[in-house]
This record gives C-alpha cells, structure tokens and sequence, in this order.
C-alpha cells in the first residue's frame, strides 16, 4: 500500500484527495496545513488517517511515501526540498516553482537521492489530451509540428475573487514573480513546452491589463497576455491568456508540415484537420461533413467514458497521480519529462522578465511626462 | 427607546460595538437598527473588497452624537482581529463565507474567521456578549422533536460534510467553535439562525423554493412554507438578541409572521416581476431524485457531485413548520415590517434588477 500525504489543504487539495481515494492501492496516511483546522476540516471530509499542522512531524509520523504539495507557490520549493530530504517522493501541484533556477535544483536533488518529482500538470492528462499525443506520436502530423496555439483564459467575470485578490495585499498572488500570471499560466504554457525540445529559444511577450480590470482598479495586475515562442527558426507557437475575450477558451492547436489538430478542454473534443484540400467545390461540402462526423464521434467517446464512470471533471488529475505512482512503484517512466517541466519554467521566467521590463519602461515614461 | 427597554439591556448606549461584516446585506441594517436604538459607539469591520456604496451607507449612517468607526481589514489576520476587538462589549459577528462552492474556501471564511474573533476577544476580557449569526442550513430536518414544526430544540445536522452543500458545512462547524470557545475559555454567546432573509439586495429566488440549474425552474417546496424574514426585521432581531439581558448560550431563530407558501410565493414573484416556465415537482418524485442522484455520486464516485441528496431535500423541501416563539418570547421581537410591504419592496428591488441586467 503506497502512504500519501497532502501538505496544504486548501481548495486545490480537495481535488487531490478525491482523486486520490479512487486509486487503488494507495491510502491518505496524513493531510497537513499551518493552520490546524484547515487540516482537520480535509480530515473529517476525506478517508485520512491523521492530521497535523507541521510538516517535520508528519514526516516523522506518518512516514509517507509520496506527498503531494499544494500550498500556495512561494513555498512549493522549501516544502519539496524538506520532503526530498526525508526520502518521499514529491507531486508539486503547479506553477512548480517560482523559477527555473529552483526547479533544477529540486529535480536535482530528487535524481540525486533516486527518488520522483513531478508537476500537476494534469490538464495535459485530460482524455482528448491523451488522445492527441498518441496522434501526434503515431506521426498524423507529419515530420513535427510547425505551429502551435495555447488558449488559456480566465473569467475574471467573478469580480468578488478579483475584488478580493485586489484589495487584500497581503493575498500570496501579490508575491508571485507573474502575479496573477504566474499562478495560472503554467498549465497553457506546459502544452506548448510539450512539444519543444528547448533549444536555442526565444520568447517574445507583450502584456496589458484589461480596461475591465482598471476599471476595478487593478492596473498593478496583468490580465491579457500574448506570447510568440520560436524555436531555431523551426518550430514557433503562439500564446494567448486572456481575461476578457469571450468564449474563454482552454484550446490548443497544433500543426504540422502534413495535418493539424485542435484539442478543446471544456468540451474535451479532439479535431482532426486534413491538410490536403479536396479539389474545386468538394472543398466546401466534403470538410463540414467530415467536421460533423468527428463531434459525432467525440460525443459518442464522452458519452462512453461518462457511462464507464470514468469522465470526471478532473480525470487528468488521476491519471497524472496513477501514472505517477506506477513509476515509483514499477519504474515506469515519468509522467511529464524533466526536461518539460523545467522548459515550462524557463519559458515562463522570460515571459515575466519581460513583462517586468514593460512594466518599468511604462512607469519611467510617466514620470518623464510628468516632469 | 425608552429608560425600561435600556434596564433590559447588557450595555449602556456609549459602549462600544463591534459589527462584522458590517457593509454586508444584514450588517448594513444592523448598524442602522443599532444607531436607532440609541446606541452611539460603533465599530464596523468591513473586508477592504466590500462594495463601496455599501461603506458609503455606513458612513451616512451617522447620527448625531453617534460615533460609527470604519475599520477596514481581514479576519484572517490575527492583528487586524486584535484591533477590531480592543475595548469591546459586544460583537455581533456576521461575516462569513457566502456563494462559495467550495469547502475549504467556505470553511475559511467563516471557521477560521470565527476562532480568531473569539481568540482575540479573550484578550481584552470586557466581552459581555458574542452574538454568532448562524443560519437555519445547520438543522437536520430529520427526527425532530415537534413533527412538522422547526424550532430551536432541533437537532443540528451531524454530518454536514454529506449535505454536498460547502456552506451548510461551515456554518455548522462555525456553531461547533463557537460553543467550544464558550464552553471552554467561558466566552458569553449566543446564537442567531435566521431563516431566509430577502429583501432590496438579495434578490435571487431561494433555492428552498426550487431550482434553476436545469434551464427550466423546478419549483420543488409547493405548498410548504418558506421561511422569509425580511432583512429589517431579521437585523432588529439580531440586535435585540445581543443586546437582551439573559440570552447567553441561547440559540434563538428568526423568521417573519404570515409564512407563505411556496406556491404563493412564485405565482406573485411571476406576477410582480418576470415571468418564466417552472414546472412543480411532486414531493415523492423531488425525494426520488434526490435519492437516485446521491446513489449515482455514490457509485460514480463523483463523477457528478453529490449536490442534490436526502438530507438536502430534508433541510430545503420537506413539508416543514416554522416557530418564532421563542424570539418574540425573550427579547420582545416582533417583525416590524409585514410580509406584503416586504414583498413588496423586494419584487420592486428585483424588478430595477432586472432592468439594469
């Protein structure tokens, strides 16, 4: 029986918890928050053994295998450090770290002393997420991809959370690198490193806060976000975060030199585009047929898996955990390569870098109007 | 307010009150209702994010002579609770987590809020009175003492965790502190479950009366009553149960006389302000499919979650009594505002809603 522990027990950490309790062979030995009722509430809702409000002593204590980290990002890196250290493998729910620099050194320290990391990256898990890589790896693309898109939007339409984030300075968002970015990007960006090898990088990002947004008086945050990343003049993507555009999409696009695909998580469809054309007017018929038949097709494997019970809102979260688990416990490889997890990071270090630039260069031009 | 109604009360009218949540629906009315009972020290504490016309009001809500402080923080914060409760004889405590799904996020809001109030109100020790507004979602509505009738001396729900309702959930476990605190470090308390409280500012249909998740508005209550309060009257209660001599550990329920029914209810909301298809679904039937939706959760294992279930349809839509006795009884309350003029200028409040949407 492999012995879980969740350390942070706020919302997120629900998710883990439920996800975890459907996989066999594993148990919740102890769930841990600074503060001891949020540890008890998880406790009393969830099949955990114990609770505790400092992490030494659930180590000691419940001598968990693995731990699952969801605290707010800024202490992701110490906590896994401490884990590691105590010998457990480590699940850091995401943005991994705050950057790249860190997130080496923990992937360092868990090589070093044999034991698995990973990063909850489980959108990339989702069913038509897991469809397209098996497309893409079959080679439906053709020799690589040539293009990519990431949607990843955010309704700040929920003006409560973001009234909230905005007048609370103390909230952890505000000590966030990214700010509000940092915290929710990484899942977007991660599709994209995916298919990246990471060489000879660049990155070019230009951000904005919604008139929305000021309007609330939250010109300190960035709410809309474009990025361009070219890779050796070979592979290039573009990303989009958006709080505004509507619908708020979570989709990704990805092409190569012979077809394309398009993957939407809210309604976990998978689409495939032909990349030769049909001759004259078949062009404009055969397609949207060809279109139909493929939703069709996708309702039909999503009323299947909901009837399996296997269509839960957050079924990339367990297959991520099992996959996970099964390379600790049979060696099997990690689910998300190292290599991914630090391109993520890397890509999202220089998205802030400059985004810190534009924001600097906009302040000094104010003050060179003012005087 | 007269030399007699003051003997009855705990404090004189230059102490100082603490109101929580002060910019909210009911804590905006208690502030007034307080100031009108003469009282002339108020503390409000308000989140920094409250809605600003709502702060506005408090602000305006000076009087003369009346001292009303605008202290702005978050409960989360032990300092910020700290200075909030320095020299402080009563605390009304009404902040909580509303609207949120889920249960960390409502335990947070209302628990963790609620343990530092009451740690930083032992400090001080000049507490005479911490007054816990509750909510009727803690009650069972399962094996009552009195059959139909829903009073104080019902039983609270034992395991909130499986109503699929985060909010139910904190409150109860908010109750659950605040008698522990009382009972261990001997803080004076006493609870407030109001009913429904409606009124200009609330103005979405109770889910007591049906629901609209569907696209089509299943109307489940029928013909049992709704317990409404009018906000108004729902603050003055509150206030004269903080305020009323011989109250401590008491829990004291708060809903209007002239309950209507359900059905009367959604035939004049139709009526005064939008119309809209519902259909009724039969008590047996709305039973069945809370039954069958909570076995699928069940063996799904939450493939959807368990939001309708028994012991939800037993707290919102079992044919249920309601009792204000025991308020009127002990600290001389009365619904000043009717049920029609209530009505009344609820529908108009959600007719200007439904233009400006």
């Amino acid at each position: 029986m492999l012995k879980v522990a969740i350390v942070g027990c706020g919302k997120i950490a629900d998710d883990h918890a439920a996800q975890i309790q459907r996989i066999e062979g594993c148990e919740i030995v102890g769930v841990c928050d600074r503060e001891p009722l949020m540890a008890r509430q998880l406790y009393e809702r969830f099949p955990v053994k114990q609770h505790f409000s400092d992490l030494r002593e659930l180590l000691c204590d419940a001598k968990p295998d693995v731990v699952h980290i969801t605290t707010p990002p800024e202490s992701h890196s110490d906590i896994a450090r401490l884990c590691l250290d105590w010998g457990s493998h480590v699940y850091v729910e995401k943005p991994f770290t705050l950057c790249e620099d860190d997130a080496r050194t923990l992937i360092a320290l868990a090589t070093e002393k044999g034991l698995k990391i990973t990063a909850g990256h489980d959108d990339q898990f989702r069913h038509a997420a897991r469809r397209m890589r098996a497309l893409v790896q079959s080679g439906f693309l053709g020799s690589g991809p040539v293009h990519m898109e990431s949607y990843y939007c955010y309704e700040l339409g929920q003006t409560a959370y973001a009234r909230a984030i905005l007048a609370d300075r103390e909230h952890w968002v505000w000590r966030l690198p990214g700010k509000l970015l940092q915290n929710i990007i990484s899942h977007g960006i991660a599709r994209i490193a995916e298919f990246l090898s990471g060489d000879s990088l660049e990155v070019v990002a230009y951000g904005f806060t919604s008139p929305a947004l000021k309007r609330m008086g939250g010109s300190e945050i960035i709410d809309e976000l474009r990025v361009i990343i070219c890779e050796q003049e070979r592979t290039t993507a573009y990303f989009t975060f958006s709080s505004q555009m509507r619908p708020a999409l979570h989709q990704f696009r990805i092409y190569g030199d012979r077809n394309g695909l398009i993957l939407d998580q809210d309604q976990e469809t998978l689409i495939k585009l032909r990349g030769k054309r049909y001759v004259s007017y078949a062009e404009k018929f055969i397609p949207p047929v060809s279109f139909a038949r493929q939703y069709l097709g996708n309702l039909a494997t999503n009323a299947r898996s909901f009837l399996a019970r296997d269509f839960h809102m957050k079924s990339g979260m367990k297959y991520l955990i099992e996959s996970f688990y099964r390379s600790i416990l049979e060696g099997a490889p990690d689910p998300i390569p190292h290599s991914q997890i630090l391109l993520t990071t890397r890509i999202m270090d220089a998205i802030f870098a400059q985004l810190d630039a534009q924001q600097q260069s906009v302040e000094s031009r104010v003050q060179a109007s003012v005087y | 307010m007269g030399q007699t109604e003051r003997d009855a009360f705990i404090i004189g009218s230059d102490e100082l009150i603490l109101v929580t949540g002060a910019s909210g629906f009911i804590g905006s009315r208690l502030v007034s209702c307080l100031l009108n009972l003469g009282f002339l020290n108020l503390r409000c504490f308000v989140r920094p994010s409250s809605e600003v016309t709502r702060v506005e009001v408090l602000t305006g809500c000076r009087r003369d002579g009346a001292r009303v402080e605008l202290v702005e923080g978050n409960l989360l914060s032990r300092e910020d609770c700290n200075a909030a409760t320095k020299d402080v004889a009563i605390i009304y405590h009404l902040a909580a987590g509303r609207g949120e799904k889920s249960y960390p996020d409502a335990f947070l809001n209302s628990v963790v809020t609620t343990r530092n109030l009451l740690e930083a109100s032992i400090r001080d020790q000049c507490l005479r009175q911490f007054v816990n507004v509750s909510s009727f979602a803690v009650y069972t509505n399962t094996k009552k003492p009195r059959w139909r009738v829903l009073d104080e001396s019902c039983p609270v729900e034992k395991h909130p965790e499986l109503r699929g309702d985060a909010y139910s959930f904190a409150k109860v476990k908010q109750d659950e502190i605040v008698a522990e605190y009382a009972r261990k470090f001997g803080i004076p308390c006493v609870t407030v479950r109001p009913g429904h409280v409606y009124g200009p500012g609330n103005e979405p249909i109770t889910g007591r009366v049906g629901i609209g998740t569907f696209g089509v508005f299943l109307h489940l209550a029928g013909s049992n009553a709704i317990p409404f309060t009018y906000v108004d009257n729902c603050a003055e209660a509150i206030a004269l149960v903080g305020l009323t001599k011989g109250t401590d550990g008491e829990v004291f329920n708060v809903v209007d006389d002239d309950l209507p029914s359900s059905r009367n209810f959604l035939r004049l909301y139709k009526q005064q302000v939008r119309r809209f298809r519902s259909i009724y679904v039969p008590h047996s039937l709305s039973y069945v499919l809370c039954y069958l939706w909570e076995q699928y959760a069940k063996w799904s294992k939450g493939q959807l979650p368990p939001t309708f279930n028994r012991l939800r349809w037993h707290a919102n839509w079992r044919k249920t009594r309601y009792s204000n006795e025991k308020l009127k009884m002990r600290v001389g309350w009365k619904p000043k505002v009717p049920m029609a003029e209530g009505f009344k200028r609820y529908f108009e409040a959600c007719r200007n809603g439904v233009r400006d949407a």
